[in-house]
């Protein structure tokens, strides 16, 4: 057997050699508490939104005024004449104070929740914090998925998981078993990260399904169905998509780092600098990083955080939104360019254990 | 001049920053068993990591049977290697460990999973193969890597240290394993400290220092000539002229030289300890001897190292 | 048989106090700290912010050049509780990274080259050694925080006068409380992550994560469970409500002061059994 059969049969053997070490590794615990973080805050949220379903239901049996009472309930009056309405019509509510100046009162009168804010006792605004609309939950998951889950989970992912794989087995003193195999040098990063791939993209994208569902889970089954008939299921899709290019992406960046640096840290935080800046790069810049093509993809658009000051937002600068295909392109040729690059380095590659 | 069948070292030099590794190496060696014999730090795994390409040559060329070391795919299937790592990847056992890289000869599954118990049984490991290689004792360890090296039976094997934490038993068989593949036709190098725990099996011997070749070939010859070499010694004393005729009757004695102020001489002989018994005489003669000291000092006590008390003996 | 005699007795010079030996520690690692010149440089470019506020103090009050002038001096140039959080956010942000730079190094590798039988097998206790390991950040950040911060303050009294230290005493304890709440809060944490794993760069990853992941778990925790309360895990806002708060000045951090020294108080216990957990005499066998 010889040329490109022998290599497909290395690659795999290398992928099923591979992928279960990431996979259940106990050092990587960490990727997998990372990961999932997320789909356990809208687990917690589903139950949450569950239980406050109840409550509403329960106020409007319990007191069948509440509606009236909101109306009722006009900036400018008092907290004491607030709570004594509230009190009156038996709706409970929850009083609390922050910073001395500013008071809050929250009621639900049976379909929405509300938040009033008192400022030195005079009532300012009346917020409406319904949480249990389906549309709001989907901006929500749209904002956890592009700043925490793209950003930091898969980003800090798959530094863990990809760069472990040769500067890992550096550290180990294990490298060179593979070396010493009749593989070329090439064809044993294409296997390696092949099985990084498969392992990052199982782990997170597995966490994005679930999340998603969970995300869902806090919906009457009604709405849910309205919105997977709609572009539901697309959305899903692309979220799923995003999550396996942006492993695909940043997986054969810090392949690549962990075969050229001694110290992968230097271009973990150099590139995570780098991402982050996207916003507020010019658009031929721009399109030198991941984030670029992986934010084009995502189905909602999430509007930038609200941390950032003011000024910054400003220097924001919309990039004409690129069609997908191109993004996808975009996203495996950038792979490809940065793998070619590495197998420059993987072919002088030397085991030189304990220098450094 | 590189016939296919020989490995050659072409000028080869290497150095790790401003260490240096090996210098200057020109070697051709014929299938057979050969040794590496040197001190720590002399260079026997630069060599060998040479070979295999784990190491690249600063300068020069080596070329195994033909191949050079960066052709990975088609060295390795004619060369194993036995690494002074003790290290493995995390969570094997001995049988995955020899099986996977077999696997990655590509061949069949099954066909590797003949030839990975094959090479178990060699080294008699068995029993122990179903267990993590993290459990095994040291010498269990260096019989599993032994097993990897042979398993896919190599033109070429290159075994770091061998006999590194075996017992004696074990280590007579795994000697009777190097001769039967040498016996096939294959290179066997392998590497060690100690020239006598060698050079019963070996059919030559590389002696290496400080990162040179000092000397090669059949191991008699070797040893002639590093004996037959004369060992030039200086002595402080108050008549050297005295000396110089009293110790010239002798046949070991190859050259004296008188030190231009009159108060030492240089002798050289080919027998030092015959020559320092005879000194023993002179002084009982009435010859003051303040210091006896050899001249050569670096290279002969490295050659005593080698060859130990037997070089001496013949 | 023969019978040696015994010649050798034990050390009986003089001991460094038992109270002051953890010292030991910080002297060798600053040694080690000063060779490399990137550091020292860093430390020196830190001192640069405070000498120009020193010089901005100066020339806020012998403002007499605008007054000589018949313009009325600024609104806007005044020494006050906004500068001086200004300074500390400033000096803090340093301290940050001098902790990157420098906090991996502390303990991983002792625990990589099994140090730490060695350093046990003398008079030398395990709170010793976490003491001594803390106080080589702890006595370094002070000299780039809260000193030249309370400096400054010294400068702006002379300067100003009794009137307005009367008026804005409470930021000589804002000063010295939250930069010492901040650079403890870092020490003890980069001295704990060091102590969890072998590999140094591990260690330095984990010091950048725990403050750029904790704020982005913050910012989801905030917009999926739609509370506020998702801050106490961001450490950098707890600090700054905290100092915020001292300062006497207005934020919308989404924590109450009360509940950032709560999170200060639970990080750094968690710091503390982290390196109970790992500062142990035995060796580990991989
Ligand atoms: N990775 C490295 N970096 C720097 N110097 C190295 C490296 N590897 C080897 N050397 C140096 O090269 C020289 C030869 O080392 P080598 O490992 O080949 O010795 P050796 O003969 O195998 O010794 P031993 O008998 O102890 O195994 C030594 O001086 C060593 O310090
Ligand atoms: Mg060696």
């Amino acid at each position: 057997m010889t040329g490109f059969a022998l290599w497909q049969r290395q690659i795999l053997t290398i992928v099923s050699l591979e992928w279960k070490k990431t996979l259940f590794a106990k050092r990587g615990l960490w990727v997998y508490a990372l990961a999932f973080l997320p789909a356990l805050l809208f687990g917690i949220n589903a139950i949450r939104v569950q239980n406050q379903r109840d409550a509403q239901m329960e106020i409007q049996r319990a007191a069948p005024n509440a509606a009236a009472v909101t109306a009722a309930i006009q900036t400018g009056m008092s907290v004491d004449d607030v709570t004594r309405k509230l009190v009156d019509d038996k709706v409970p509510f929850t009083k609390f104070k922050r910073r001395k100046k500013f008071e809050f009162v929250r009621y639900s009168d049976g379909t929405n929740t509300w938040e009033l804010m008192f400022v030195e006792g005079k009532l300012t605004e009346k917020r409406n914090r319904d949480e249990a609309r389906l549309s709001d939950s989907i901006r929500a998951f749209a904002g956890a998925f592009q700043y925490f889950f793209l950003r930091l989970a898969v980003f800090f992912g798959c530094v863990g998981i990809f760069m472990n794989l040769f500067r890992g087995e550096m550290l180990d003193q294990s490298l060179h078993h593979y070396l010493l195999a009749p593989v070329k040098r090439e064809v044993l990063m294409v296997g390696k990260y092949l099985a990084g791939l498969v392992a990052t993209i199982a782990i997170f994208c597995t966490s994005a399904a679930l999340q998603f569902a969970l995300m869902l889970g806090a919906h009457s089954s009604r709405e849910v169905n309205e919105y997977l008939a709609g572009e539901g299921w697309a959305h899903l899709v692309s979220y799923l998509g995003v999550t396996a290019l942006g492993c695909v992406g940043y997986g054969s960046i810090f392949l690549a780092a962990g075969i050229i640096m001694k110290n992968p840290l230097i271009p973990a935080t150099g590139i995570l600098f780098w991402e982050g800046m996207n916003w507020f790069l010019p658009t031929m810049l721009k399109q030198l990083s991941i984030i670029y093509y992986l934010q084009a993809l995502c189905p909602v658009v999430a509007p930038l955080s609200g941390d950032i000051p003011e000024p910054l937002k400003l220097l924001a600068t919309t990039a004409a939104p690129i069609a997908a295909p191109i993004a996808v392109m975009g996203v495996f040729a950038a792979a490809g360019m940065v793998l070619t690059f590495a197998s420059i380095y993987v072919r002088k590659l030397e085991i030189n254990y304990g220098a450094d | 001049m590189a016939t296919n069948e020989e490995i050659v070292f072409d000028n080869v030099s290497r150095f790790y920053g401003e260490v240096l590794g090996v210098n200057r190496v020109n070697l051709s060696i014929p299938p057979g068993i050969t040794s590496l014999v040197g001190p720590n730090g002399s260079g026997k795994t630069t060599l060998m990591n040479l070979m295999t390409g784990l190491v690249r040559a600063t300068r020069g060329s080596i070329s195994v049977r033909g191949i050079r070391p960066d052709e990975s795919e088609k060295l390795f299937r004619i060369l194993g290697y036995c690494t002074q790592f003790d290290s493995f990847p995390r969570g094997y056992t001995g049988f995955q460990f020899v099986h996977a890289s077999l696997m990655l000869q590509g061949w069949d599954a099954k066909v590797a999973e003949a030839k990975a118990w094959q090479a178990i049984e060699k080294v008699n490991l068995v029993e122990p193969a179903k267990r993590k290689v993290a459990a095994y004792s040291k010498g269990m360890r260096q019989r599993i890597r032994l097993a990897q090296a042979i398993a896919h039976q190599p033109q070429v094997l290159i075994l770091d240290e061998p006999l590194n934490g075996l017992d004696p038993l074990v280590r007579s068989e795994t000697i009777a394993l190097f001769r039967e593949q040498a016996e096939r036709g294959a290179h066997v190098i392998v590497s060690s400290h100690v020239l006598h725990e060698v050079d019963m099996i070996s059919d030559q011997v590389i002696l290496l220092a400080n990162g040179y070749v000092v000397a090669e070939g059949a191991i008699r010859g070797v040893r002639e000539e590093i004996s037959d070499r004369p060992h030039q010694i200086v002595i402080r004393c108050d008549k050297p002229s005295e000396m110089a005729s009293k110790i010239f009757q002798f046949d070991h004695v190859v050259e004296a030289r008188i030190h231009p102020d009159f108060q030492g001489i240089l002798v050289k002989t080919t027998n030092s300890s015959q020559f320092h018994k005879l000194l023993n005489r002179l002084v009982m003669e009435g010859i003051n001897i303040e210091t006896i000291a050899p001249a050569d000092d670096g290279v002969n006590s490295l050659y005593e190292y080698l060859i130990g008390d037997e070089g001496a003996q013949k | 048989m023969a019978v040696y005699k015994r010649t050798y007795t034990t050390y009986a010079g003089p001991l460094t106090p038992p109270r002051t030996r953890f010292l030991v520690l910080p002297r060798y690692c600053y040694e080690r700290l000063f060779q490399s010149r990137f550091l020292t440089g860093f430390l020196v470019a830190c001192f640069f912010f405070p000498l120009g506020c020193a010089g901005y103090i100066y020339l806020v009050n012998n403002l007499s050049v605008f007054t000589s002038m018949g313009v009325p001096a600024p609104e806007f140039l005044k020494i006050d509780s906004s500068f001086f959080r200004f300074l500390m956010n400033f000096q803090g942000a340093m301290a940050y990274i001098l902790t990157a730079l420098i906090g991996p190094s502390l303990i991983a590798p002792d625990l990589a080259n099994n140090a730490l039988p060695t350093y046990f097998s003398r008079p030398f206790s395990r709170t010793e050694y976490v003491i001594g390991k803390v106080s080589v950040l702890f006595i370094l950040l002070s000299i780039i925080t809260w000193v030249p911060g309370v400096l400054l303050f010294i400068l702006q009294v002379s300067q100003a006068g009794g009137d307005w230290l009367s008026n804005n005493w409470f930021i000589l304890r804002a000063v010295v409380l939250g930069q010492v709440a901040w650079i403890l809060l870092l020490s003890l944490l980069s001295v704990a992550l060091s102590a969890w794993v072998k590999w140094k760069v591990v260690a330095g990853a984990l010091i950048l994560g725990v403050f750029g992941i904790g704020a982005g778990l913050a910012g989801i925790i905030n917009s999926i469970l739609r509370t506020d309360y998702g801050a106490m895990i961001d450490l950098s806002r707890i600090m700054y409500t905290i100092w915020s708060d001292q300062l006497n000045i207005e934020t919308s951090t989404g924590l109450e002061p009360f509940e950032a020294w709560l999170s200060f108080i639970a990080v750094c216990v968690i710091c503390l059994l982290m390196l109970e957990r790992k500062i142990r005499p035995k060796e580990i066998v991989r």
